[in-house]
């Protein structure tokens, strides 16, 4: 018996050690390398024209580095140059130009410790437009939900290249809004008119995947029914009315396979098979040296843009639309009367409750009357009232 | 076991043959009454052997041809026979005397062993035939006795020839096989022949006395004193060293070495294995391999090999003839290869024979036992992981037998039987079956078939289950036209198939397969012209099959299915190389291979743009081809030169130029081979690899204990070698193409072997310095890794360290060690962040710009053999040993994952613990 016990302990010990046998390890890639990183689109909208320039940073630090002072601009082949000045993190053009198609564009970096970097020529693509969005409920993975789809044609078969960029709006509507706000007025509750919107809000987002599609395969350079945008049905963005604006980029073949392979280092991979991991070059590189790597890609791109509206019910008319994203109970559960309902515009806690901002004033039929959470009636605590000047109701 | 001794002279064969057939064509009462004449009745009774053969004469019609003095006159024997054989009438009658006796119709010869005969005719009545039959016991016989004289030929009585030719055939007393490589020597001179494929060898010797000597490390060594009248024939059938622990032979191709003149060539005896400490206990010659200077690893638990700084895709691994497609078991901790019925493997990792071809770096020919005709016997083992048996069945005797074998894990019962809740779900088994079927028709004439199978099953996580095997069929007919002229017809099918049961709660379940099917035809001449030309020729096909993936959604579950359609292609080639002996120094082995390759539809190829890289987006046109219909063809010649020279007898050289194409690429995106990577045909898109290696090795024997002493260096550059795209994923990947990169490879490396076959203390101690490199480079920036300049391969690993030592205490005793010292592998880190486009990405180092941590490890074993008793149930033999004695934590693999944002690393290692081990081994 012993025997025997001592034999499954050994086989214990060596089965863990063939199975279970992950350390954390500490590696030592103490060579840290410091790049720039260029993220410049150039495109035919007659605008300020943006690039963004920043640092790679250590694996421990968790925002890049901009990199200040540096001169840039950009020259076409017929001898002009725009200059770019630094603004808020980024480098903006000193006036509003756009691309032109036919001139070769080239982007100039001088950084302040006097290194140059240079981008290859790069010529503005086929200008297409976008023919319409559309949005309809699919069912996608098991779930519903609604999914925005772009169609573009270009008959002139030259596109082929496409990628896409969004910027999504939507409204919020503060459930238990009420049209006074409570105010602490020596030390005492007092209701007050409100002097500023707290129901209807609007909260925007964008897109920070990378959306390519191709037509090169097809015999009509058309892009049909690209899904830009899946949302489910339960996500509290579509839970009242809903905008995107989508941007589409038409870019050449390097840009596009510069986008692919960013997509697919950020996939680590499946349970099949690892990514193959590396460094990968775009198109611009050190004057000085040109062994030294250089992060990023100088688009010229063409640009066309189309806005969407919807509503819950247009798409879903039948489902109650998702939940609010706060709690807001109606009627307060008994259990939690106590921390909900107040009876006296003087009670001291209900006045440190709201003096600390964190709750909203909601009358009741009776005498009392209740405390929220900010979100539930005031949509500032989380959203801006100002409605976006593209919007429409 | 007796050695049995042949001797025949070609004339007399001849001329009995004539009679046979006169016999049987008319004269049946003749050959009854012979028959009847062959039984004796005699009774005699303390009267000597003389007056007893003068009985025999009385009796019968046979006549004595003997020397009076040979018989001991004194001696007085009884005897009482009631017809009974002549032949037991006279091995009673010579019992406990040096005489042996030859019947020849009605003639017996008798000959004395110990006496050495100046003159065949000192015999009476010499002008007879003699047609000469000999018994001969070598291990009955008494030390110090004198060996037996062997009279080979007639004598002429007026010859003034000086030299006549001895010719032979050397077999396995065990199995009848031929031997090959076994070297026949005539004492005290330069005279040597090493016999070829089919155990024939021939010999030029001068008339009258010679001895000659059999020697082979595997077999126990013979000689014979022979007196030489005419041509004639002289066969051995030996016996092979079995049980003895003193030798752990892993040799250079001692005697084959300095025989051929391929450089780069190294055979591994399955029996010289079992000393040295492995994992878990368990035999591996293949594992004995990694040993050899220029034979890597890519990581402990790895199953690919890195042969002089090549890819694993580029080893053909053979069995009987067979491509194995993964000859591992459990990621590669253990060789798919049941050790117990593997005779040898024969490693060419530098020149390779032409009649192999299709891999670029090396060939392992595994070739496996015979079964024994004689006797059923066996083998087993009993070890903490698997056990084995091995079982080898006479059919009829002397003629065919069948060798099975198994082996099987019990790991998912132990597994079951934990405490531990990890370990209890998990899954780990494996089992091997081998079977083999000799049949020698006749001389000229054998046939063998074997089978193969092997299948493991096992899971990482508890929702996924992978299951692989291989499967292999191989048949084959071995024909003799004469001693000089032989041929093997060869069939074979192999396939390795694995696929993946992912089954989570979550509605993504899938199950996905992969599959390689292969089938070749082989057809092989061997001849010898002359003395000094050897010419092996023929040809070969192969036509693949390749399912590269199939992923089947679970029942509810919202996968979509995936099918990569089938790949199919036809590898023929023809193949001729000559072994030319210009001089008794120089040995040239000059050959060539030119193959052929076709992709054959039905097939939809992709055409890519030209001018531009390969990616999904610059796809122009997809073109369709029907079944068989050819896609396109690749071909390529494949020159291979070998050259040798013997400076002497302890100096040789060797040099050597080879040429390989390759048409078959591996997938893999992990940095070690492992189950699931998924092999790939040359198609419009991926071209074939090639390669060429230059090769110079200096070989020299030191007179200090028996050390041998080899210097090999060697430089290679490759075409098309395939790599991958950064941020690419293999695995169903509908246009795989647009993910791989084809560049050259470059790798050169100098080995260091010292090496003591014999005595108490030996082993051997390799050292390697090479290097491997790889160059992708394009006009193109995402084609281009590494700024495109050459980088160190996955597998570039500068120091390599092994030593072997066994260190032989008693018979019974014995202590044996290993150590290995490795560079650690290169491998790509993360080594920061930046922002782009709205989200955080990896920065990555250059490929392969940093390395591991360096792997060692030390194990160490005890042997203990059974008792030497004759007799007895099994020979048993223990092996205790202790794996990695230092508990070094090897890292197996390191891997990234992001949490919270932040990417941290992490280590697997396989056995960070010393692992003891005990192993029972029985032979019966």
């Amino acid at each position: 018996m012993k025997k025997i016990m001592l034999f499954r302990v050994l086989l214990t010990l060596l089965l863990t050690s063939i199975f279970g046998c992950t350390t954390p390890y500490s590696y030592q890639a103490n060579e840290f390398e410091d790049l720039i990183v260029v993220e410049a689109t150039l495109t035919n909208q007659y605008k300020y024209q943006t690039i963004k320039i920043s640092r790679t940073y250590t694996l421990e630090e968790s925002t890049p580095k901009f990199e200040k002072g540096a001169i840039v601009y950009v020259t076409d082949n017929q001898g002009n140059r725009y200059d770019y000045k630094e603004d808020n993190n980024q480098y903006l053009s000193t006036s509003q130009f756009q691309a032109v198609t036919g001139r070769d564009y080239q982007l100039h970096i001088l950084t302040k410790e006097g290194k140059t970097y240079i981008s290859t020529t790069e010529k503005m693509p086929q200008e297409t437009q976008i023919d319409n969005l559309e949005a309809h409920a699919v069912t996608k993975n098991g779930n519903l939900g609604v999914e925005i789809t772009v169609n573009s044609t270009d008959p002139t078969n030259s596109s082929k290249y496409y990628r896409y960029e969004y910027d999504e709006t939507y409204k919020v509507i503060a459930p238990l809004w009420y049209y006074k706000e409570a105010v602490i007025i020596n030390n005492k509750i007092q209701l007050v008119d409100r002097t500023k919107e707290a129901r209807v809000c609007y909260l925007a987002q964008s897109s920070n995947e990378l959306l390519l599609t191709n037509t090169s395969k097809l015999s009509e350079d058309k892009v049909t029914n690209f899904p830009v945008r899946f949302i489910n049905s339960d996500d509290i963005i579509i839970r009242n009315r809903y905008s995107i604006l989508v941007k589409q980029y038409v870019q050449n073949l390097a840009a596009q396979t510069y986008y692919e392979t960013l997509q697919s280092i950020s996939n680590s991979g499946s349970i099949l098979s690892q990514t193959q991991p590396g460094f990968f070059y775009g198109n611009l590189t050190a004057v000085d040296n040109p062994n030294e790597k250089v992060i990023g890609f100088f688009n010229v791109s063409t640009y066309s843009e189309k806005r969407l509206f919807f509503n819950f019910t247009d798409i879903f008319p039948r489902i109650p639309s998702p939940p609010y994203p706060y709690e807001c109970p109606v009627p307060v559960p008994e259990d939690q009367a106590d921390q909900f309902i107040f009876y006296s515009f003087s009670q001291p806690a209900a006045i440190e409750l709201l003096k600390s901002g964190t709750k909203v004033y909601y009358p009741t039929d009776g005498p009392s009357f209740i405390l929220y959470d900010i979100q539930c009636g005031d949509c500032n605590s989380y959203a801006s009232n100002i409605k976006p000047s593209f919007w429409i109701d | 076991m007796s050695n049995i001794l042949t001797i025949k002279n070609w004339k007399n064969y001849a001329m009995r043959i004539f009679t046979l057939l006169l016999l049987f064509c008319g004269f049946n009462q003749l050959m009854y009454s012979q028959n009847q004449q062959n039984t004796i009745t005699i009774n005699y009774s303390n009267i000597n052997r003389i007056e007893v053969l003068k009985k025999i004469e009385t009796a019968s019609s046979f006549k004595f041809y003997f020397q009076d003095e040979w018989i001991d006159k004194n001696i007085l024997i009884s005897g009482n026979f009631e017809n009974t054989n002549i032949q037991d009438v006279l091995s009673k009658v010579f019992a406990d005397t040096e005489l042996n006796f030859f019947i020849d119709k009605n003639k017996i010869i008798l000959t004395k062993n110990s006496v050495i005969y100046d003159k065949v005719s000192t015999t009476k009545n010499s002008n007879a035939p003699v047609f000469f039959q000999q018994y001969d016991s070598l291990q009955k016989k008494q030390p110090g006795s004198l060996p037996s004289v062997a009279l080979i030929g007639k004598e002429a009585v007026d010859s003034d020839i000086d030299f006549y030719t001895l010719s032979g055939h050397i077999t396995d007393l065990k199995n009848q096989k031929p031997l090959a490589d076994i070297r026949v020597k005539v004492k005290n001179t330069d005279i040597t022949a090493v016999t070829n494929a089919e155990g024939f060898y021939s010999l030029k010797i001068p008339t009258g006395l010679s001895t000659i000597e059999v020697e082979s490390i595997l077999y126990n060594n013979a000689s014979r004193k022979i007196m030489i009248y005419s041509n004639g024939t002289l066969d051995f059938t030996i016996i092979e060293k079995i049980n003895q622990l003193d030798e752990v032979v892993v040799k250079g191709k001692n005697s084959q070495n300095v025989r051929t003149a391929i450089t780069g060539v190294t055979t591994i005896e399955a029996e010289g294995v079992k000393t040295i400490p492995l994992v878990l206990g368990e035999r591996d010659i293949l594992k004995v391999a990694l040993t050899i200077p220029g034979i890597k690893t890519a990581g402990e638990g790895s199953s690919g090999f890195n042969v002089r700084g090549g890819k694993e895709d580029q080893n053909l691994m053979l069995l009987d003839n067979g491509t194995i497609y993964n000859p591992s078991h459990l990621f590669g901790f253990f060789s798919a290869i049941n050790p117990y019925t593997i005779n040898k493997v024969d490693i060419y990792k530098g020149g390779i024979p032409p009649e192999y071809g299709g891999r670029l770096s090396s060939v392992f020919d595994i070739v496996s036992k015979n079964g024994n005709t004689e006797k059923f016997s066996g083998e087993g083992g009993i070890g903490p992981v698997t056990s084995n048996l091995t079982a080898s069945i006479p059919i009829v005797k002397e003629k065919s037998s069948l060798l099975v074998a198994g082996r099987a894990t019990y790991s998912d019962w132990i597994l079951k039987a934990i405490d531990d809740e990890n370990l209890k779900n998990s899954k780990a088994s494996f089992y091997d079956l081998y079977a083999k079927y000799t049949h020698k028709i006749n001389k000229n004439n054998s046939i063998e078939g074997s089978g193969y199978f092997s299948k493991d099953n096992y899971n990482i996580t508890p929702d996924s289950l992978f299951t692989y095997s291989n499967r292999l069929i191989s048949l084959k007919w071995k024909h003799s036209f004469n001693e000089k002229n032989n041929s093997e017809l060869n069939f074979t099918n192999s396939e390795y198939k694995y696929s993946i049961n992912y089954s989570p709660v979550n509605p993504e379940s899938f199950t996905m397969k992969y599959r390689i099917n292969e089938t070749q035809g082989h057809l092989k001449f061997n001849s010898q012209l002359g003395q000094n030309h050897k010419f092996v020729y023929g040809i070969t096909s192969k036509l693949y099959k390749i399912n590269p993936g199939e992923l089947t959604p679970g029942s509810n579950s919202l996968v979509d299915p995936i099918q990569i359609e089938q790949e199919k292609g036809l590898e023929s080639a023809a193949f001729f190389s000559e072994n030319y002996k210009i001089t008794e120094k120089l040995l040239l082995d000059v050959g060539a291979r030119y193959s052929i390759y076709a992709a054959l539809g039905e097939s939809n190829q992709k055409i890519y743009e030209d001018g531009v890289p390969k990616t999904p987006s610059t796809v122009v046109e997809e073109k369709h081809y029907n079944n068989n219909e050819v896609i396109k063809t690749y071909s390529g010649f494949e020159p291979r030169v070998g050259l040798r020279y013997i400076f002497d007898e302890s100096l040789f050289v060797k040099a050597g130029f080879d040429k390989n194409y390759q048409y078959i690429h591996l997938l893999t995106n992990n940095t070690t081979q492992s189950p699931t990577d998924t092999w790939k045909l040359s198609d419009i898109n991926v071209e074939p690899q090639s390669g060429i290696q230059y090769s110079l090795g200096i070989f020299k024997k030191l007179d200090y204990k028996d050390l041998e002493i080899s210097i090999e260096g060697y430089y290679k550059t490759s075409k098309n070698i395939l790599d991958y795209k950064v941020g690419s994923q293999i695995l169903l990947n509908q246009d795989l193409e647009t993910e791989l990169l084809q560049g050259d490879g470059k790798a050169y490396g100098i080995e260091f072997l010292l090496k003591k076959s014999y005595g108490r203390l030996n082993g051997w101690i390799g050292y390697t310095y090479s290097r491997s490199f790889i160059k992708l480079d394009s006009q193109f920036n995402d084609e281009k890794v590494n700024n495109g300049d050459y980088f160190p391969t996955n597998f570039d690993k500068p120091h390599d360290v092994s030593i072997v030592l066994n260190y032989k205490f008693t018979k019974r005793y014995s202590f044996s060690s290993n150590f290995v010292y490795q560079t650690g592998r290169p491998i790509t880190y993360p080594i920061g962040k930046y922002y782009y486009n709205g989200a955080e990405y990896t920065l990555y180092s250059d490929r392969n710009k940093f390395r591991i941590p360096d792997y060692y490890r030390l194990d160490v074993g005890l042997n203990i053999e059974g008792n030497h008793k004759i007799k007895k149930l099994a020979h048993s033999f223990w092996n205790i040993s202790i794996y990695n004695l230092l508990g070094r934590n090897n890292p197996y693999s390191i891997f990234f994952v992001t949490q919270n944002g932040e990417i941290k690393a992490y280590k697997t290692s396989i056995f960070a613990v010393p692992i003891p081990t005990i192993t029972y081994n029985f032979k019966f």
